[in-house]
């Protein structure tokens, strides 16, 4: 190593180079992009939700980005449209996920807006879909003999429920669910919005 | 020996002798710079064309926005009124010397609106239809155009402008219903039109409570219809609308979703607590909602591809048109073949490709080998296109009366 500076020199060019063109310059390109239009910043409830969609590691199945048509036929699953930079706006980290083990979560709030539906599917997958493969959330509920004044019950099918008790969803569920159904980018994309436009040249239509 | 070892340089240390790089690596450098350069400007033409893209698709909806009155009278009425306005005998009243037309201005805007859905005499024959509500599908400057045009070729002629279209459509910004029939237009709107056959009502049933409580609250506990296809059965992104839809159609569908002969995994459950009553009730109750449609293009279809489909096929891919089994205006054939107009199209696409895995399993259904012939451009032309018509007109149940 005799001449070892020039090497450090050039490492580190190298280094900065690759922080300005993946770091700086999508911050600055992106970090003005405004929130859009028809985008709600998320409520406490909500919030404390999200925090939980983290901590039980939904996020490790579920992806939070929908693909542009030519590039996944995510539009036609229900997923929604591509997202844009500003859906993420008030997502501080982002949750957008690498594996679709399970469906695309982004738009869930416009594709199931039913809480109840989430609450049952959330206790036991299996219940809605018998080949569902996502772990059941038993933790988040409770199995009581009779509900209380104020307690969101839980409708299960026949074959799923308990003999004289009722299953009751703690506020955690609650809040997860919250979180999930303000999960809705169904509003049109601004414009001047920062998008993905895809591998196509020739346009989407062939 | 020992003179060899002697000789030997111990302090020596290797080195490489100055080399000329050789060409070949220079011409592999250069090559991957070249193509590197190339890439980026290929990917950014990509950047400008679907800008491009963007600009085009939106010139069509402007297009689409700024249409003549009689281009959208071709568009949106031709196939039902005929192009020269005569109808059709026993079904579609004709529009050349109709009173309703040749009353005054206001009366056509309020059709139009809000559609009629009953008893109307025309020119001394009875019709008992449908006609849509286009209130949610055309703004106030179409509506205009449209109304200006065929008063101006079937009617007394005169401007009608925006400006009262704006005005009428708040006047009855109220109504959720279409017009029930000639009589309620002729004693509210305009009593030149003259005497107009009487409108009955269908009668009220005690399933028909139920249905309501099921829809809004939910049977048992389970999930409501509501909680998913919205209060007014509008539907939502994936989750189909319907308001609008045949009654038999619903039924049959939720006695279907029960013995899973359409398998669904979110119908399933709930279809499964109903019992007959309740699904004929149900089929009854969503048919008669008159709800906006709230559907538009959203999944970057092309839309004029999409009106060709749905109007007339095509041939070379051996796609037969929708409206040729779906009915005129895709409001759909009871009790097999569902409305198709005013759906969310993330739902129609996403049940087209669904279909088209489904490939040739159900027989006696054709759905699926169609499906299987359209390219993924197409189904999301089609769904773009049936987003953009008015939703199928709310029935009261016409048997009943």
């Amino acid at each position: 190593m005799n001449r070892s500076l020039p090497l450090v020199i050039l490492a580190m060019a190298i280094l900065a180079f690759a922080t300005v063109m993946l770091v700086v310059a999508p911050k600055v390109q992106i970090g003005r992009e405004p929130a859009a239009a028809g985008l709600k910043p998320y409520t406490t409830e909500q919030l404390r939700g999200r925090a939980l969609y983290s901590s039980l590691g939904c996020v490790y199945c579920h992806s939070q980005q929908p693909r542009a048509p030519d590039q996944a036929p995510d539009a036609e699953r229900g997923w929604g449209r591509a997202s844009i930079a500003a859906d993420y706006a008030y997502d501080s980290p982002h949750l957008m996920g690498t594996m679709r083990t399970g469906p695309d979560l982004l738009n869930v709030g416009a594709r199931l807006p039913s809480a109840s539906w989430q609450l049952t599917h959330l206790y036991q997958p299996r219940a809605v879909s018998a080949w569902s493969i996502m772990p059941a959330y038993p933790f988040l509920f409770e199995v009581k003999d009779r509900a209380s004044p104020g307690d969101r019950v839980v409708w299960l099918p026949e074959d799923r429920r308990i003999p004289g008790k009722v299953v009751v969803a703690k506020p955690e569920a609650r809040d997860l669910v919250a979180y999930l159904l303000s999960l809705d980018r169904t509003y049109p994309v601004p414009r001047s919005a920062i998008r993905d436009d895809g591998y196509s040249r020739g346009g989407a239509t062939q | 020996m020992t003179t060899d070892r002697e000789s030997v340089d111990e302090a020596f240390e290797p080195y490489e002798p100055k080399r000329r790089v050789p060409l070949p690596v220079y011409w592999v450098a250069i090559a991957l710079a070249l193509w590197g350069a190339l890439t980026l400007l290929r990917d950014s033409s990509a950047d400008r064309t679907g800008a491009k893209q963007r600009i085009a698709e939106a010139t069509t909806l402007e297009r689409r926005q700024t249409a003549t009155g009689s281009a959208l009278f071709a568009e949106r009425c031709a196939t039902c009124h005929q192009a020269d306005g005569t109808g059709v005998d026993g079904a579609i009243p004709p529009l050349a010397g109709s009173p309703f037309v040749g009353a005054s201005p206001g009366v056509i805007v309020q059709i139009l609106l809000h559609g009629i859905e009953g008893p109307i005499s025309v020119n001394g024959s009875d019709f008992d239809g449908h006609m849509p509500a286009f209130g949610s599908v055309l703004d106030d400057d179409q509506l205009a155009r449209l109304a200006t045009s065929v008063r101006g070729t079937w009617g007394p002629g005169g401007s009608i402008s925006p400006g009262f279209v704006a005005t009428e459509r708040a006047r009855t910004a109220q109504r959720t219903s279409p017009w029930h029939g000639g009589d309620e237009i002729a004693t509210t709107l305009d009593r030149t039109i003259g005497v107009q056959p009487a409108y009955l009502p269908a009668p009220r049933s005690p399933d028909d409570l139920t249905a309501q409580s099921i829809a809004s609250i939910g049977k048992a506990g389970g999930w409501s219809c509501a909680s998913c296809h919205g209060s007014h059965g509008e539907g939502r992104d994936g989750v189909p609308r319907l308001a609008g839809l045949s009654p038999d159609y619903i039924a049959r569908q939720l006695l279907a979703f029960t013995d899973g002969s359409r398998p669904n995994d979110i119908m399933r459950p709930v279809a499964q607590q109903l019992t007959a009553a309740d699904r004929v009730a149900l089929g009854r109750l969503f048919a008669s909602l008159a709800t906006p449609s709230s559907s538009h293009p959203a999944l970057e279809g092309d839309v004029a591809r999409g009106a060709e489909l749905a109007l007339q096929g095509d041939d070379r891919r051996n796609l037969p048109s929708c409206f040729s089994c779906h009915g005129p205006s895709g409001f759909g054939v009871s009790p097999n073949i569902p409305s198709i107009a005013a759906q969310r199209p993330s739902y129609t696409a996403g049940r087209l490709a669904a279909l088209a895995r489904l490939t040739s399993r159900q027989p006696g259904s054709i759905m699926p080998a169609i499906a299987g012939r359209l390219s993924d451009a197409d189904r999301r032309a089609v769904a773009d296109y049936l987003a953009t018509l008015p939703p199928s007109p709310a029935t009261s149940s016409k048997d009943a009366r």
